[in-house]
């Protein structure tokens, strides 16, 4: 039999120390609804895993301070209705309540969401489960052997930030509404306490699409930090194959402040059709210091696709992308009080 | 008898299932089990070379792995991608999927044909039909319209996977197992072992959906019983999904290519249909099966049905609820609409007008049948006459364009010879043996209904046998016969045995129920054992019935006259202006499928056959890579079906008038037909919606934008 060790850390000291012995092959453990299944599909075979959910405080979630600050461990389902966040900030809160499920957000945490690996069916299948048969090649999976998405079934995947070594979309909604907002990611490792903006949190595939995230293994992700902006003029809209429990074909994340029908600022970041949660300035600069009409929106949408470079079957996720922020842009404006 | 209108019980097991007391075949676990995985093939086409078990058995826990050295049916000859190639046994489920995954064969690949297109794909043609004068009613024609219509490569994906336990006692198998068909799986295994019959059992009591998924015997049953008598231990295997889809059966993708003609009066002349579909040589699923219903629609003389099959390298399609008629229908019931609006008519008028009376391939008259009454009771609920006509011509406030449409559907009305034994105690108890599957359809509240508005008995302690071989034959539950062939016989028993009571009881008979009259009269119970036959059998059909052969099953064309079912499908789509998300506020569905036996699951199997028609039109497609031929969106995440937040009010409502033609419950069957007309009815309003006719399911938000 494969064994696996379990630990179960008290402290983040002890779960660093713990990971840092274990090697390579260590994984931390949250509510292990991306991890395990992985697991089912081989994709990740972890010798060792690491409970963080017994370490106390990593929970909590705080909203009086200067800042919305959201412990790595604190369930999507209670940061989505965290009265503050839910009335305060829908873009947050909808970005988590459109994602999965009742019963995965009841397990899921706001910290494993911003790690969870693409959907893309060919990095899913070809690890040699028996819980699946196809056999594909994936750069991301096992670097070198090939990306089967492209000149492939590619309807789901992204138009934005590809390679010519992977297409695959970030699928996570939560991480996007975090990208509009400025988030900020607290870690911590080996070397200590660190914080980095989202922005830099996510990389781009270019050739070396295993390579997703800016972090060292060993570190731990603590807590997520959101600067109280004026929140309440926002939405995360999300387009999916079918009304619940899908992932985007096209999302956007959007904050405006208004002035009367004035925009002073957008801040808009799209799902579902970049490698990474994508910011889209060009989409933000148009409608900056204008009236927001129907048509500026999806001009503004249009922008944002600039430069996009669609596959064989996800041409429309541009066309369908820029009218997501078009609508998303006048939600929001609508919600300004 | 037919005359009776049944009123609505619950249903019987809906207690047991919530309390999880239901047991399904994955369920059993038996002292000393063991447990299997398949290894599924990693090619789709060509030779196993080598296959080194050591790796799987130096594993702890592996038993044994099983290879084609031991079983003829793992060939090393490889035909589609997931083909199982071993089976490896072991003390847990853990060391089972660990020793799976250990093997590494060594294979020859060759090159193979994944889908209908593509170099080496050649059409086979297969038997057509021809009725009246197509070729003179398309020349003489006013109006024709043409068009090519597709329907995707679909899974059945009930929730329930294959799930198998096998032990032996001696000579003695019994295998545990969701199936609709128990008899089929107890000949396949006393084929396969050399036994006789009555040396082997499945128990089924349960099915965690079918939807024709499990009517053919399956591989892994033998293999998991073979196993167990190799260990003589009981062995359990539960197939992952993944697998699944790469082994099971599937909905084969179809093209039909149809033409309709009209005269100057407005009346439709000649259909022809040609049909093309995914298939293996000899495949159990006829591209000649999708004519057959659609012709008998409407009133129509000319009809021309030609069909071609294109051998491709995957596992064999089958049956899928709705089976031929349900791609059929879409393409019919689209080209009706695109008539109706070449000839400027109403599109439930111009089905209103072309009722049919006769069976144009069997020559001779339909039962007495309502589908007229579907189309405007269906028309009245919806509110049909708030329709504009034009496309595009309806719009909320907020720009949203709405559409609405029709399409009906229909199946044939088969049956099976039957028998049913009833006993009821003096003790309160009552048992039925009867024959069948429950797959959630609600077969034994039909029959406890069947029973309960005929006799005084405690409906509370009612034993429903079937889906078990030792109890009795069970009849295949397939091709929705099931209800239609159990209830008459059911009926007919709750007769005999109260006419066996009076004859009892004499002038004046105790008080009480049946229960406490059998009691009073000293006698600890009464049983009788009945059968039937449905129209035009003989004596032979119940032998065949007995023996569990193919002989027992008749129609839907009977000897004199021809019977179906009949649904008529309303729906209401709105597409958001911008974004263009197709949503569907409100459906209405109406059905004839003669008497209702049994209400509540009745209307059960119209929501869910609505739920699923929707999916089929707007959702549900398996994604096949060509390079691989492999399924890509292999699990319930990634193979996207409705969700309850996709479906908005659905109004369902039954004719319940008897067919008083076949047979004496005057009952005929529904599970097929409820999910039939869904699809066009969708794709007609999102026509009206938006103008734009699309010929080519799944219709998809890329589709409309
Ligand atoms: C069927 C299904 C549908 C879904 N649909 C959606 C959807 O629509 N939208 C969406 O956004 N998401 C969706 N998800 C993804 C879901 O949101 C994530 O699986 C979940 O957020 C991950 O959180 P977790 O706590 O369970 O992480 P885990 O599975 O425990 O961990 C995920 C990864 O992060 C690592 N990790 C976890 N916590 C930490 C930490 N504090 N520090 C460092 N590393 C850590 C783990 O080692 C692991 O590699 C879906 C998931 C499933 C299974």
């Amino acid at each position: 039999m494969r064994p696996i060790s379990y630990t179960r850390a008290g402290t983040l000291e002890a779960a660093v120390k713990a990971f840092t012995a274990a090697g390579a092959d260590a994984r931390y453990l949250a509510g292990g609804t991306t991890l395990y299944d992985l697991m089912k599909l081989g994709v990740e075979r972890p010798a060792h895993l690491i409970d963080l959910t017994g370490i106390a405080g990593l929970n909590i979630i705080e909203t009086d301070g200067d800042v919305l600050r959201f412990g790595a461990l604190a369930l999507m389902g209670d940061v989505a209705y965290t009265p503050a966040v839910h009335e305060g900030y829908p873009v947050l809160s909808e970005s988590l309540l459109k994602a999965a499920s009742q019963q995965l957000r009841n397990m899921a945490t706001v910290g494993g969401n911003l790690l969870q690996r693409t959907r893309c069916m060919y990095f899913r299948n070809g690890a040699g489960s028996t819980s699946t048969v196809g056999v594909y090649p994936c750069n991301r999976r096992q670097p070198g052997s090939g990306c089967a998405a492209i000149g492939g079934l590619d309807r789901g995947h992204a138009v934005l930030g590809a390679s010519d070594a992977c297409t695959a979309v970030s699928p996570g909604d939560w991480p996007v509404a975090l990208m509009a907002m400025d988030a900020t990611i607290e870690l911590f490792g080996p070397g200590g306490a660190r914080s980095i903006p989202i922005a830099e949190f996510y990389r781009l595939p270019s050739d070396t699409p295993h390579l997703q995230f800016n972090v060292d293994p060993a570190e731990l992700i603590t807590a997520i930090t959101v600067p109280k902006t004026p929140g309440r003029a926002s939405t995360y809209h999300k387009i999916r194959d079918r009304e619940s429990f899908a992932f985007a074909l096209a999302s956007a994340a959007v904050a405006v402040e208004m002035d009367g029908a004035t925009v002073r600022t957008a801040r808009i970041a799209l799902g579902g059709v970049a490698t990474v949660p994508w910011r889209a300035q060009p989409a933000e600069d148009m409608v900056r210091g204008k009236t927001l009409t129907p048509e500026l929106a999806l001009e503004a949408g249009r922008a944002a696709f600039r430069g996009a470079r669609p596959g064989q079957h996800n041409a429309f996720k541009m066309d369908l992308g820029a009218r997501v922020i078009a609508d998303a842009l006048m939600i929001a404006a609508e919600r300004r009080s | 008898m037919p005359a009776e209108v049944f009123s609505a019980i619950p249903r019987v097991d809906a207690r047991d299932k919530v309390l999880g007391n239901a047991q399904y075949g994955a369920d059993v676990i038996l002292p000393g089990m063991l447990y299997a995985m398949l290894v599924p093939a990693r090619i789709a086409k060509g030779t196993m070379r080598e296959l080194d078990i050591t790796p799987a058995t130096q594993i702890a826990g592996v038993i044994r792995v099983l290879t084609s050295k031991d079983v003829s049916s793992l060939a090393p000859k490889i035909s589609f991608l997931g083909q199982p190639i071993a089976l490896v046994v072991a003390e847990t489920i853990e060391a089972a999927i660990e020793g799976a995954e250990a093997l590494n064969p060594v294979y020859e690949k060759v090159s193979f044909i994944p889908l209908m297109e593509g170099p080496g794909a050649t059409r086979v043609p297969a038997e057509g039909f021809d009725a009246g004068d197509v070729d003179t009613a398309f020349r003489d024609a006013a109006t024709i319209i043409e068009g090519e219509f597709e329907t995707p490569t679909q899974h059945h994906n009930p929730i329930e996977l294959f799930g198998t336990v096998a032990e032996w006692s001696g000579e003695r198998l019994t295998v545990y197992e969701g199936c609709q068909n128990t008899e089929a799986v107890k000949s396949a295994l006393a084929q396969a072992f050399n036994l006789s019959p009555e040396l082997v059992a499945i128990k089924s009591a349960y099915v965690g959906g079918g939807f024709g998924q499990k009517s053919p015997p399956k591989l892994q049953t033998a293999l998991v019983a073979y196993a167990a008598r190799l260990m003589q231990r009981p062995v359990k295997l539960v197939t992952p999904r993944g697998q699944l889809f790469h082994i099971t059966s599937y909905r084969p993708r179809s093209v039909h290519h149809i033409r309709l003609a009209a005269n100057a009066s407005g009346r439709m002349t000649a259909i022809s249909h040609d049909v093309v579909q995914e298939n293996i040589p000899n495949g159990a699923f006829r591209s000649s099966g999708y004519h057959q219903d659609i012709a008998r629609l409407y009133s129509i003389e000319n009809f021309r049905a030609t069909a071609g099959d294109i051998h491709i390298d995957r596992q064999t399609p089958r049956h899928t609820r709705g089976t031929h008629p349900f791609p059929a229908c879409f393409a019919l019931e689209s080209a009706i609409d695109e008539l109706a609006y070449a000839l400027g008519k109403d599109p439930v008028q111009i089905r209103l007008d072309h009722e049919a009376k006769t069976d144009i391939i069997a020559r001779q008259p339909l039962s007495p049948h309502f589908l007229n009454e579907c189309l405007t009771e269906g028309a009245r609920r919806f509110d049909w006459s708030r329709r504009t006509p034009e496309p595009g011509s309806m719009r909320l406030r907020d720009g949203t364009m709405v559409g609405l449409g029709v399409a009906c559907g229909l199946f044939g009305a088969s049956g099976s010879a039957a028998e049913t034994t009833l006993r009821v105690r003096a003790d309160g108890t009552t048992r039925v043996i009867s024959s069948g599957h429950e797959m959630g359809q609600g077969i034994r509240t039909a029959i406890a209904n069947t029973i309960v508005q005929r006799l005084n008995i405690n409906p509370d302690r009612l034993e429903i046998l079937i889906g078990d071989t030792t109890v009795g034959p069970q009849m295949a539950t397939v091709g929705e016969r099931g209800t239609a062939s159990i209830v008459p016989v059911t009926a007919k028993a709750a007769q005999a045995l109260r006419a066996r009571f009076e004859e009892l009881a004499g002038a004046n008979p105790p008080a009480g129920d049946l229960h406490e009259q059998l009691a009073r009269l000293k006698r600890p119970y009464i049983e009788v054992t009945v059968s039937e036959l449905a129209p035009g059998q003989d004596a032979s059909a119940i032998q065949g019935f007995r023996t569990a052969g193919r002989a027992a099953g008749a129609g839907a064309d009977y000897p004199g006259f021809t019977s179906m079912s009949y649904i008529a499908q309303f729906v209401e789509i709105h597409i958001e202006p911008r974004t263009r998300r197709i949503r569907m506020p409100l459906a209405v569905s109406i059905a004839d499928i003669g008497r209702v036996v049994s209400p509540v699951t009745a209307k059960g199997q119209m929501y869910g056959g609505m739920v699923w028609g929707f999916s089929t039109a707007l959702r549900e497609e398996t994604e096949i890579d060509p390079r691989f031929a492999g399924y890509l969106n292999d699990d319930l995440a990634d193979y996207v079906m409705a969700v309850n937040a996709d479906i908005g009010e659905i109004d369902v409502g039954l004719i319940d008038k008897p067919d008083p033609m076949v047979n004496s419950a005057g009952v005929k069957g529904m599970g097929e037909l409820v999910m039939l007309g869904t699809a066009p009815a969708i794709a007609n309003a999102i026509y009206h919606a938006t103008g734009k006719r699309i010929r080519k399911l799944p219709i998809r938000i890329e589709d409309v934008l």
